[in-house]
């Protein structure tokens, strides 16, 4: 049985004023345990969307989706959120208290929620760096506390939306590696956001690639079975998937230029 | 790094209140000239004939417990209606006809209601400092939740927060600093009030100081008042913007 099925989802933004936006219809897409999907799309295309549907935080208008067989119900522990940008980390509270804030909410009590949170605070590299507050850390500091704060709460899925969407090219690089690391580690299962092909190509075990909005839906899915080694843009099994990829991709760029003009 | 800029702060406030005196001395002595404008050093003199009779702290200490009495009210209720308005819609659209219309009539235009309804005694100033109070603490909390990053309210749904919880541990943290800009700024505004209501309408206080001095021509006891009203409102807002500082410093939005 699949971990999150989409079943011909479909989203309809409401508005008082003009006519109302469809964002995605008949959107179909089941993820397995332990996969790492990457959808990939235009700016505009419906992505987050869907992200934000799956995490609980929008209702979608048609379709059934359903995690872990029950119909899905609002946002839940069960699906860890990492954020693009930094401003759901807590400035109030140090790294350490960031990342034991789910379990806090839990009830779990002082001295294992430290331990549990430095365990994974040392996973994503931050050791000793604890007792910082977010405004003290840089860009991929911060997205790291991101991350081990929803591996802290250990999930079954997590749901990223471009988490590396604002590090700089070299951050991004090692952020990717990272995580891939980690995944292979704890094999969650991921849904993971971006609209960049190699980020795609590097982290994914499939990629769901997206029309061109509006009433976006998945256009095609490619297996990657590269293995980590492969990952690497020089590689030759890596550019036929980026060949693969792009294809797909071109047109959907292009309808979505020539819509952005009319 | 900390030190120096204590110590820059500690200075500068040391040579901007040098300049002060010293201009007011200038002024009075050099300028004027008159009788009606005592220098600093004869305000000073009277000041420390005023604290040796006992007369000033004890006026200070009447003015000081009014306001915080009155602050301490304003605040306790204007920071969960602040909350709730800023949570709940309904609950804004109801109280939000009361906030913006109370908040254009100034607490000095309710001095005289407050006098007939509840007498010259301390009971219609603690009314005045919280009714000055509340308003301006409300709008800033309520804002201060508006404020909000939705984000850091999802994070915490996510992380199997409950809706009591997400109020609890991150609406209200994320919010306190709004909250203490309010209550500075109502502090400003209960300074203000409590002299225009103890100049009108009462037994003690230093508007009833400066009121009593001018019946008698005591021009060196009104600038002691004056002078004192200045020292306090400087004190009392340094204090809390030390207050924001300590407890609020990193309570700022991640930049």
């Amino acid at each position: 049985m699949p971990l999150i099925t989409l079943n011909n989802v479909g989203k309809t933004y409401r508005s008082i004023r003009g006519a109302d936006y469809r964002a995605l219809q008949n959107l179909n897409l089941t993820i397995d345990a332990g996969e790492f999907v990457c959808l990939l799309g235009t700016s505009g295309c419906g992505k987050t969307t869907v992200l934000n549907i799956v995490a609980g935080f929008e209702h979608h208008s048609e379709g059934s989706i359903s995690i872990n067989g029950k119909p899905l119900s609002g946002p839940g522990a069960d699906r860890g959120v990492v954020f693009q940008g930094d401003d759901s980390l807590y400035p109030w509270l140090s790294a350490l208290g960031n990342i034991e804030f789910g379990l806090r909410m839990a009830g779990v009590g002082r001295n294992e929620r430290q331990e549990r949170a430095r365990k994974y605070l040392d996973l994503v590299g931050l050791k000793g760096q604890g007792h910082k507050h977010p405004q003290e850390l840089s860009g991929g500091m911060k997205q790291r506390i991101q991350i081990a704060r929803v591996l802290a709460n250990e999930p079954d899925i997590l749901l990223m939306d471009e988490p590396f969407g604002a590090l700089d090219a070299q951050t991004r690089s090692v952020m990717q590696r990272e995580l891939l690391s980690i995944w292979s580690a704890t094999r969650k299962t991921v849904l993971f956001i971006t609209h960049d092909i190699d980020e795609a190509v590097t982290l994914a075990t499939r990629i769901g690639v997206m029309r061109a909005g509006p009433a976006s839906n998945l256009k095609a899915t490619i297996d990657v079975t590269l293995s980590a080694e492969e990952r690497d843009r020089t590689n030759d099994g890596y550019v036929a998937v980026y060949r693969q990829v792009h294809a797909l991709l071109r047109d959907e760029v292009a309808i979505a230029m020539k819509r952005a003009e009319a | 790094m900390k030190r120096n800029e204590t110590l820059y702060r500690l200075l500068g406030y040391g040579c901007g209140f040098g300049l002060l005196f010293a201009i007011w001395h200038i002024a009075a002595v050099y300028i004027v000239g008159s009788i009606l404008f005592p220098p600093p050093g004869r305000v000073i003199a009277k000041a420390i004939g005023l604290i040796e009779e006992g007369i000033l702290q004890e006026q200070v200490l009447v003015s000081l417990r009014r306001i915080m009495t009155g602050f301490a009210g304003g605040a306790a209720i204007g920071i969960p209606l602040g909350l709730a308005i800023g949570s709940f819609r309904p609950v804004r659209y109801l109280l939000e006809p009361f906030t913006e219309f109370f908040r254009f009539i100034p607490a000095t235009a309710m001095i005289t209601v407050a006098v007939i309804w509840f007498g010259i005694g301390e009971a219609s100033k603690i009314f005045l400092i919280i009714y000055t109070t509340v308003f301006i603490v409300t709008l800033n909390t309520a804002a201060g939740v508006g404020a909000i990053a939705p984000n850091k309210i999802r994070a915490a749904r996510s992380m199997g927060a409950s809706t009591w919880q997400v109020f609890l541990y991150v609406a209200l943290p994320a919010t306190a600093p709004y909250i203490l800009t309010g209550m500075r700024l109502a502090m400003g505004n209960s300074f203000v009030t409590i002299v225009a209501a103890e100049l009108i309408a009462a037994n003690a206080g230093l508007g009833k100081m400066i009121w009593d001095a001018r019946l008698y021509m005591l021009v060196d006891q009104i600038f002691v008042a004056l002078l004192t009203l200045g020292l306090l409102g400087f004190a009392t807002d340094r204090l809390f913007r030390w207050a924001i500082h300590t407890f609020a410093g990193r309570f700022q939005p991640v930049s």
